[in-house]
C-alpha cells in the first residue's frame, strides 16, 4: 500500500530519536527494518507469539501489534537497552546461569515481558509471572527454566536491595 | 492507488471534524491490535487511519448518577486494575483477566473490541447484561445506543462512519448478590473464545433470584441476552434441576439461532455445561 510518510519524536533505550517512515509502518518494522535493531523478532506478526516484545512508557507491548507512529513521544526500551554482551543485565545473566535459552528466538520478547514485570513486582509469585509471560511462546525450553531464571533474577535483586 | 495518512487528531472536535469529511475512508484507531492485524492481512485498506488514543474524553473509569460510565479509551489492563469495576461490574473486570495476553492488555481498548463487532469479543457479554449503552459524538451531537445493538452481524457495525464511541454507560444494578464471566477457549492464556457468557443475579435470603440477567456470546452471529432464560430463573429459586433445565433451553434457542452445525454436538453440550458451571453458586437444595 502506498502511504504518506509520518516524522515522530521518541526516547528509544535513553536517546531521543526522530525518524520518519511511512504512515503503515508497525513499531516492529520501525524497530528491525529502519533503525535496524534487529534483537527484536518476528514471529507470527498478529500477537500470539510476543517475540516482537517491547516495552513502552513501562509497559510489555507486542510492538507487531502497534503502528510506529504511536510510538510518537514514548519512551521505548527494546532487548538492545537491556544490557551489553560485555555487561549483561541480571535477568540476563540469570537466563543464562539457568539454561532458559536454547534456540533463542523467543528469549529478547521474554526478556522484555520479565522485565516490564519485575520494575512493577520486584518478588513476583509462579502464577503472576506466569500471567506476565503467558503472551510469550517458547517451543524449546518448556518454560521450566524459564520460570527458574526469572525467580533466581528477582531473588537476586532482592538480596542487593 | 490511494495513499493511507496518518492522523492524530489534538481534539474531540478535530477527530469528529475529520469524520465528518471522510468517515467512509477512514478507521478508527484506538489500541490498534485488531486493526494492525486487519491492515497487515489486506481485510481493510482505509485512506486515513484516525488515531484517537490521546483524546482525553474517552478515558477514565468513573461512578455517575446514570451509572458506571467506562471511557471508550480505557484499556483491558485498566479494567483490570480498577476497584471501581471490581465493585459495580465484576464480571467486566473479570472478562479483563483472561483477555489475550498481559502485552495485548496493555493496549487494547474496550471500545476497540465493541466497534470490531467481532463474535468473540470477551468486553460485550459483560456489558449487556449491564444494559450498557455506548455514548456517541458526531458532529451532528450526541445519541446513545445499547451495546448489544451496535453489531448487526460477525464484524459488521451498525454505527454511521462519522461517529466515534466516547464512553459506555452501565446501569447500576442495585442489590446483585452474584455476577461472573465465564469462557471456553482452546488453551486458558490468548484463547479467542468458542463460547463466553455473562451472569448477574440478586438472590434473596429465601433463595428466590428477583433479577436475574444472562448474556452469551462468541457461539452466535452477535452476542446478545438470553431472555427466554432469564425469565425462565426470575422469580424462582434456582433448584439444581432448574438450572439443568434453563441450561438446555440455552443450548436449543441458541442452535435455533445458528442451525445445526458439524461443532453443534459439541456446542450444544458445552453451552449447557458452561451454564451449570457457571450458576452452580446459585443452586438451592
Amino acid at each position: 500500500m502506498d502511504a504518506s510518510s509520518v516524522r515522530i519524536r521518541f526516547t528509544l533505550n535513553g536517546q531521543p530519536r526522530s525518524v520518519e517512515f511511512s504512515a503503515d509502518t508497525t513499531a516492529l518494522k520501525l524497530i528491525r527494518d529502519v533503525l535496524k535493531l534487529k534483537g527484536t523478532k518476528e514471529g507470527c506478526g498478529i500477537g500470539e507469539c510476543g517475540a516482537c516484545t517491547v516495552i513502552v512508557d513501562g509497559k510489555a507491548v507486542n510492538s507487531c501489534l502497534i503502528l510506529a507512529a504511536q510510538l510518537d513521544g514514548r519512551t521505548v526500551q527494546t532487548i538492545e537497552g537491556l544490557g551489553t554482551p560485555e555487561a549483561l543485565h541480571p535477568l540476563q545473566e540469570a537466563f543464562v546461569k539457568k539454561h532458559a535459552v536454547q534456540c533463542g528466538f523467543c528469549t529478547p520478547g521474554l526478556l522484555m515481558s520479565t522485565k516490564a514485570l519485575l520494575d512493577k513486582n520486584p518478588a513476583p509469585t509462579r502464577a503472576e509471572i506466569s500471567k506476565a509471560i503467558a503472551g510469550n511462546l517458547c517451543r524449546c525450553t518448556g518454560y521450566h527454566h524459564i520460570f527458574a531464571s526469572i525467580e533466581e533474577a528477582a531473588h537476586h535483586s532482592k538480596e542487593q536491595t | 492507488m490511494s495513499r493511507l495518512h496518518y492522523i492524530r487528531p489534538e481534539t474531540l472536535a478535530e477527530a469528529l471534524d475529520h469524520l465528518d469529511r471522510h468517515g467512509r475512508r477512514t478507521k478508527i484507531l484506538a489500541g490498534g491490535t485488531d486493526l494492525v492485524v486487519d491492515l497487515r492481512n489486506g481485510a481493510v485498506k482505509p485512506d486515513f487511519i484516525l488515531d484517537v488514543s490521546r483524546l482525553s474524553e474517552p478515558k477514565g473509569i468513573e461512578v455517575t448518577a446514570e451509572g458506571v460510565s467506562v471511557g471508550a479509551g480505557v484499556t483491558l489492563a485498566e479494567i483490570e486494575s480498577s476497584d471501581v469495576l471490581e465493585r459495580h461490574a465484576p464480571a467486566l473486570r473479570k472478562c479483563s483477566l483472561t483477555f489475550a495476553s498481559r502485552q495485548i492488555r496493555n493496549v487494547a481498548t474496550i471500545g476497540g473490541n465493541v466497534a470490531h463487532c467481532s463474535p468473540c469479543g470477551d468486553t460485550v457479554p459483560p456489558l449487556v447484561i449491564h444494559e450498557a449503552r455506548a455514548v456517541l459524538a458526531s458532529r451532528r451531537g450526541r445519541r446513545e445506543v445499547l451495546v448489544e445493538d451496535i453489531a448487526s452481524g460477525p464484524y459488521a457495525c451498525s454505527l454511521p462512519p462519522d461517529e466515534l464511541i466516547l464512553r459506555f454507560v452501565l446501569k447500576p444494578a442495585p442489590g446483585v448478590t452474584f455476577a461472573d464471566f465465564q469462557k471456553i477457549g482452546r488453551r486458558r492464556e490468548l484463547a479467542i473464545a468458542r463460547i463466553n457468557a455473562a451472569a448477574m443475579a440478586r438472590q434473596e435470603p429465601d433463595g428466590r433470584l428477583s433479577f436475574f440477567r444472562f448474556s452469551l456470546g462468541s457461539c452466535m452471529p452477535t452476542p446478545h441476552r438470553m431472555q427466554e432464560v432469564e425469565s425462565c430463573l426470575n422469580g424462582q429459586v434456582p433448584t439444581a434441576k432448574l438450572i439443568w433445565e434453563a441450561g438446555r433451553l440455552l443450548a436449543e434457542r441458541t442452535i435455533a439461532i445458528t442451525g445445526r452445525r458439524p461443532s453443534t454436538i459439541y456446542k450444544e453440550s458445552a453451552i449447557q455445561g458452561l451454564f451449570l458451571r457457571m450458576l452452580h453458586p446459585l443452586v438451592r437444595p
